[in-house]
């Protein structure tokens, strides 16, 4: 089962990773809407590395609940993960949240809403 | 506003059956019991947000299996491909980052398609799906910010860059 320890541990070393990618973006990305495009890093291939680790070491360990339990987490995560930073996004931006710097181009702002 | 039918009523009660049977892993009587009078009242109250179409259309071979190639290969390749970017452009010392909000079109119709492919889109860093819209000629139109926007090209050329095969496989999973 040695080799079945090693791909886990290397799946939660490369969540681990992209986590930290992802805080690394939240810290110097310029505006709100590029720090939710970096959060994005941390719901996808953080969580789902940790729980595929986790999974891999349940299987290690006969666990079969831990396995399952693991991965409904993952797809709960997968579920409403983009909910949530799809309505922070809009959100802020209805709300008058605009970046400093310029765009590059603003099809959203130029077209009208009414809803 | 749509009533809950009874296969709806049934498709509901299943998912959230199969879920609590995965979370409790338990086959004790008690829970079960528990477990399918809280379904059923669930179900009851949430069929009719929960079921747009048809109830167990994903059951058909050709859906499943294309809501399983999608779910296992096609999505997590293009996430994999996408983290790495993001996280290449957050350690890069320059930042290469130029953000802005471009409008794509899609042919999909199905509001469960479009729902797919707007949450893949969100999931996948570097682009979140901000509005759907349909147009005056009935076209409908995705907003999209995006970390690296490109904003000469046209319309369509923008979308397949975001979209890749993922629009593809969305339009086969909900037919």
């Amino acid at each position: 089962m040695t080799i079945l320890r090693i791909i886990a541990d290397v799946c939660i070393a490369l969540g681990c990773f992209f986590a930290l990618a992802g805080v690394v973006g939240l810290l110097r990305m310029p505006d709100a809407f590029c720090r939710m495009q970096s959060s994005t890093n941390i719901t996808t291939l953080g969580i789902l590395g940790a729980v595929i680790g986790c999974a891999l070491h349940a299987i290690g360990m006969r666990n079969w609940a831990m396995l399952v339990k693991t991965l409904v987490i993952g797809l709960f995560f997968l579920a409403t993960g983009p909910i949530a930073g799809h309505s922070i996004c809009k959100g802020a931006y209805r709300a008058g949240v605009r970046p400093e710097r310029e765009m590059v181009c603003d099809e959203y702002g130029r077209d009208e809403f009414d809803d | 506003m749509k009533k809950a039918t009874v296969p709806a009523v049934a498709a509901t009660f299943l998912v959230c059956a199969v879920f609590w049977l995965l979370i409790t892993w338990s086959l004790d009587v008690q829970k079960l019991i528990a477990g399918a009078v809280i379904c059923l009242i669930a179900a009851l109250f949430s069929a009719r947000f929960f079921v747009q179409g048809r109830p167990f259309g994903l059951l058909r071979p050709g859906c499943f299996f294309s809501a399983l190639a999608y779910f296992l290969v096609i999505f997590p390749g293009e996430l994999i491909k996408a983290n790495w970017d993001v996280a290449r452009r957050a350690f890069s010392p320059r930042l290469p980052v130029n953000p802005g909000i471009v409008r794509v079109p899609t042919a999909l119709t199905n509001d469960c398609a479009l729902n797919l492919l707007a949450n893949s889109i969100t999931l996948t860093p570097g682009t979140i799906t901000m509005d759907i819209a349909d147009d005056e000629e009935g076209k409908t139109w995705y907003y999209i910010h995006c970390i690296d926007a490109d904003a000469e090209s046209a319309p369509e050329e923008k979308g397949e860059a975001i979209k890749g095969t993922l629009e593809k496989w969305a339009g086969r999973i909900f037919r």
